[in-house]
This record gives structure tokens, C-alpha cells and sequence, in this order.
């Protein structure tokens, strides 16, 4: 039923990944596809992918759970492989021939590459923003890092605040869903037979109890909120303070590092294909 | 006889993730026909699980459900025949109103039976009865309705495709003492009138031993005690171990028969303990 979707994949756990800052991990997510697409060298791709692996280790996150991100995205990549592959020219002559279509060495190198970065990308993104984080410690985060925004008057709060309700709400919104569902069905409604008008009045009894609940769910909620004294983001507290710990520094720091050795190496190691960035 | 039962049932939720719950542990249970069972256990115990099992809601991550000795899962295409024959009113059913009267609210399970105008309607009103809704209600919207008036609604929206199991999870809880009897008088109206059998999942002792044949106890995903009222009640302390209070009246009785006055008969209603005191007292003058 719907409540098998497990909601925003969060994975619990106490690694080392779980620990970091939420802001942390933004921050580390976007200096990775940095990175990824500043470099160019086989070593550094080489070093990138070690890296995946030890923090997919590191993470204690189940192979099969983190692959399967990958294979919602798995045609998508093998078609961009496939146009790489096949329409790349290169200056050589071909390594393979035949009917019209002719494969040089740098069209492999470069449908490896971009095989190899998204692949990386959806791994790092997802282990550091999804399995790891909660997605209210995810608004948090970026809530925090967006502040310098206020100054020009970007309701940032209000922003954050409407992301975290909302998510919220989704796995209340699912249960209430299965609970309508099971309670029409129940009275024998028939959700999966007839024609495409006969479908679509049967979600009715659905979406009617739906709605009316959040609406209601809005009001109660808006009239919580003012009994408490909400007023918007000025002058207020957090109950849970995101802090910087010295693991946050340290990571930050090793990843840092990382990314300086990429762009040396990308200055003294032979780079394959120059013109790599028509893409 | 048992027109339904569950054999080694045991219902796992988010199997295969990382939040697995056992809810059911091979439960095997029968329900009588004809009678009123009780279903009663601590918050969390499985019992709405055990609803959703027995209307074919869920199905049993191991084990057996049995209508009259046949399995329903036997053909699953047929799972929505089962339905009109075991009728489920789960826990807070207000939500379920959609339509846009309470008339046509109540006539949406019959409709969904394929039967007649004219029978939807006499189905309609006589389950209005049996939930006592006033009539004048009937044209209203169902969202203008009291918490109260919305539950009787959902109630009889499962009436009116009278079903000849009808369970219902906790169907009077947050109602007050009136509206309590009321619904409670109405079921079992319903029960005698059609001779149907209704599992009734409560938290309340009192309402057990005022409108039930049998008591099933659950305790943890399994079932704890299962007997006839008097039987489950004469076992107070070990009902009290798992968190459940027997009826004030039931206490008293027991405690009495545990000083050594030997009463007997219904010892959990008012008028069943004072009958067996007054003869126990007459007993005692003649000789
Ligand atoms: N949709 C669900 N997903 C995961 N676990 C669930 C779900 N529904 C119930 N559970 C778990 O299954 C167990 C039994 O729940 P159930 O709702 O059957 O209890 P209950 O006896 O009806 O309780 P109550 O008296 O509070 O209604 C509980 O431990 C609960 O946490
Ligand atoms: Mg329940």
C-alpha cells in the first residue's frame, strides 16, 4: 500500500555522516559536483570514486537501498552514454566501423566520463541529502544558509517555514490516504476496473475527505500556531541549535583538500581529452 | 460453531524496511455465530490490524482468515464479495463521508452492490434507524454534522449493506454516555434483527459486559485470554497485569469470592452481582 513508500528515503543510523551538520552536508554536496566536473584527469576520477565508496561505507547504509536511486536514472544514462559513444569525432582514426556509425577512443573516454560523474553525483547527493538527513534537518540546513538572503529582504524563514509544514504533512497526507481508501473499499468501492470516466469518479469518495481534511488540518494548524504566538522569524529561538563540530571542520577540510589535488593534477598530468566541456 | 476464524495469522507492516513492525504473532482465534464478541487489549495490542485482516483489508503476511471454513483469499478477485458480507466500520470512520448528503452518503456501499433504487432506499432508512439518525438530518450535507452525528452516519453507512459479520473498531469512543448506548442499543438491534454475528473492538469494560457474548483479550500482537464474559472477567488479576481493568462491579464480586463467599452467576453487571449476593445471603438464613 502507499505507506510502503518509505518517505524521503531516510535511512537512521549513528555514522559518521548521520553526525554532520545538515549544513555540512550541503556545503560538501556542492564542493563534490564542483569537483566533479572541474576534473578532468583519469587519476582524479579514480580518486573520486574511491572516495564514494568509503563514505557509502562509512555510512552503513544498506548496497541495495542507495542503488536503487541509480536505477531510476539507469536509461537516462545509458542513453547519454549511447550519444556520447556514438557522435563523438574524434581525430584519430575510428576504433570501430561499421554502416554509419564510427567509434573513436576519445567518444568511449567521454561516455565513460559522464557515466562515471553522474553516477557519482546521484550516489554523493543522495548519501549526504537524503539516507543521512532528515528532511526537516535538510530545511534547517538550508534555512541557516541562506540567512545572509534576509539582508535584501528575501523571506527566507517564511520560505523555510512552508517547506518543513509541508513536509510534515506528507506522511500524515499518505496514512490519511490509505485510511480513505481502506474505508471505501470497505464499502465496496471499486477503484480498478471500468473505463477512464468510471476511474476517475471513483477517486471522488477519495479526494473529496481528502481535501476537507486538509483544510481542516490548515486551520487547526494556522490556529495552533497563533495561540503559541508565532509571529514570522524575527527574534526567534531554536529548539535544536545547529552547531559546527570539529568532525564538520575536519570533513569540510579533507573534501577541500580533495578538491585542490583534483585541479593541480589537472595541471600536471596529461589530460586525455581537451575539449571535454562542448557538452 | 465459528462462521469466522483466523488460523496462525501474523501480519508484519513496512516489511523488508528498516521500520519491520510485528503487529500480529501467529494469532488463531474463532468468532461464534450469532454472537457478540468483545475485542479488547492495550493501546497498540494489534486490534485495529485484526479488523483490517478479517475484511480482507490486508492480507496476512502468514496464515489463514476462514469464512465459514473457506479461506477468503481462496479466489482474490472475490476479495470485494467478502467485503459486502463482512462489514468493517474502522477506527474514527467520520472521514470516510464524502457525498453530499448523508442520504446519498449512507446508499454509497449499497450502490456499490449493484442493487435497486428502491432497495438502496429501504436499506438507507432502515440502517438510519438501527444508527439513530434523526431523519430530518438525511438531506443535510455530512460535513454540517455534529462528531457524533458524523459517526452515526458512517456507521449506518455499513449497516445499509447489511453485512452478516459487522466489525466495528471502537465505534462509540470519544461519544458521551448517551450517545454511547445508543449506538451500542442500535447494534445490537441490528445483531438480533438479522441474526448477525459482530466483533466489537472497545476499550471499555463496562460496554464488554453490558453488550457482549464472548471476550477475546489481546496483549501485544497475541491473543492474551479468550472465554465467555464471565469466564474473562472471573480472571481479573492477570487482566490487570496486562494494563486492562475489569469492571468496577466484576472487582468487588471477585474480591468477595476470594474471602471465601462462593457467589455465582453473572458476576459483572450490577444486577448479576446483586442477584448472586441475595441468594447467597438467603442461602445462608435457611440454614
Ligand atoms: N500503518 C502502520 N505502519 C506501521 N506500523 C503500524 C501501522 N499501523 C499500526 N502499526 C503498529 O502495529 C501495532 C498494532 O497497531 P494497531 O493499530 O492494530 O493497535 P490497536 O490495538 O488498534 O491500538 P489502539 O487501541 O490504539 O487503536 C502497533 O505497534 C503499531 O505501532
Ligand atoms: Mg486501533
Amino acid at each position: 500500500m502507499l505507506k510502503d513508500i518509505t518517505f524521503g528515503q531516510y535511512f537512521p543510523g549513528q555514522s559518521l555522516l548521520h553526525r554532520l551538520d545538515p549544513r555540512t552536508k550541503i556545503l560538501l554536496s556542492l564542493i563534490f559536483i564542483v569537483i566533479l566536473f572541474v576534473a578532468k584527469t583519469p587519476i582524479a576520477f579514480l580518486l573520486m570514486i574511491l572516495l564514494t565508496a568509503v563514505f557509502v561505507e562509512m555510512s552503513k547504509i544498506p548496497f541495495g537501498t542507495i542503488f536503487k536511486g541509480i536505477r531510476a536514472v539507469l536509461i537516462l544514462l545509458l542513453f547519454t552514454a549511447a550519444i556520447n559513444l556514438f557522435l563523438t569525432k574524434g581525430q584519430g582514426t575510428p576504433l570501430l566501423e561499421f554502416w554509419v556509425i564510427k567509434i573513436y577512443a576519445e567518444g568511449i573516454w567521454r561516455a565513460v566520463i559522464m557515466a562515471v560523474r553522474v553516477v557519482l553525483l546521484i550516489l554523493i547527493s543522495g548519501l549526504f541529502l537524503t539516507y543521512t538527513t532528515t528532511p526537516i534537518a535538510l530545511t534547517d540546513g538550508i534555512e541557516s544558509l541562506l540567512s545572509p538572503l534576509k539582508k535584501i529582504r528575501i523571506p527566507v524563514h517564511e520560505f523555510a517555514m512552508m517547506i518543513t509544514i509541508a513536509l510534515r504533512f506528507i506522511p500524515t497526507l499518505i496514512e490519511e490516504t490509505d485510511r480513505v481508501i481502506s474505508a471505501q473499499k470497505a464499502r465496496g468501492a471499486d477503484f480498478s476496473s471500468g473505463g477512464l470516466i468510471k476511474r476517475a469518479r471513483a477517486l471522488i469518495p477519495i479526494l473529496v475527505p481528502l481535501l476537507v481534511s486538509s483544510i481542516k488540518h490548515a486551520e487547526d494548524l494556522a490556529t495552533a500556531m497563533e495561540c503559541r504566538c508565532y509571529r514570522g522569524g524575527d527574534g526567534r529561538t531554536r529548539m535544536v541549535k545547529l552547531t559546527y563540530r570539529t568532525r564538520d571542520f575536519l570533513m569540510l577540510l579533507f573534501v577541500l583538500a580533495i578538491g585542490a589535488s583534483v585541479f593541480v593534477l589537472n595541471h600536471y598530468i596529461p589530460i586525455l581529452l581537451p575539449d571535454l566541456y562542448y557538452f | 460453531m465459528n462462521i469466522l476464524e483466523l488460523r496462525d495469522v501474523s501480519y508484519t507492516y513496512n516489511r523488508g524496511t528498516p521500520f519491520e513492525e510485528l503487529a500480529l504473532d501467529s494469532v488463531s482465534v474463532g468468532f461464534e455465530k450469532g454472537k457478540i464478541t468483545g475485542i479488547i487489549g492495550h493501546t497498540g495490542s494489534g486490534k485495529s490490524t485484526l479488523t483490517h485482516l478479517l475484511n480482507g483489508l490486508e492480507k496476512p503476511s502468514s496464515g489463514d482468515v476462514l469464512l465459514c471454513g473457506e479461506s477468503i483469499w481462496e479466489e482474490p478477485k472475490k476479495i470485494a464479495q467478502i467485503r459486502f458480507r463482512i462489514g468493517l466500520v474502522m477506527q474514527y470512520p467520520e472521514y470516510q463521508l464524502f457525498d453530499e448528503t448523508v442520504r446519498a452518503d449512507i446508499g454509497f456501499g449499497p450502490r456499490n452492490m449493484g442493487l435497486d433504487e428502491d432497495e438502496i432506499a429501504r436499506r438507507v432508512d432502515e440502517a438510519a434507524r438501527f444508527a439513530g439518525i434523526a431523519p430530518e438530518l438525511m438531506d443535510k450535507s455530512p460535513f454540517d454534522l455534529s462528531g457524533g452525528q458524523k459517526r452515526r452516519a458512517a456507521i449506518a453507512g455499513v449497516l445499509a449493506m447489511r453485512p452478516e459479520i459487522l466489525v466495528l473498531d471502537e465505534p462509540a469512543a470519544g461519544l458521551d454516555p448517551r450517545g454511547r448506548t445508543e449506538i451500542l442499543g442500535g447494534l445490537r438491534d441490528y445483531q438480533r434483527s438479522r441474526n448477525a454475528t459482530i466483533l466489537l473492538v472497545s476499550h471499555s469494560m463496562e460496554d464488554m459486559a453490558r453488550y457482549c457474548d464472548n471476550i477475546v483479550v489481546m496483549n501485544q500482537g497475541r491473543i492474551y485470554v479468550t472465554g465467555t464474559v464471565s469466564e474473562v472477567f472471573a480472571r481479573s488479576e492477570e487482566l490487570q497485569s496486562v494494563g486492562l481493568n475489569v469492571p468496577e462491579i466484576a472487582r468487588i464480586a471477585n474480591g468477595l469470592i476470594r474471602r471465601g463467599i462462593p457467589l455465582s452467576g453473572d458476576l459483572y453487571t450490577v444486577e448479576g452481582v446483586r442477584r448472586a449476593i441475595l441468594s447467597y445471603v438467603k442461602g445462608e438464613c435457611e440454614c
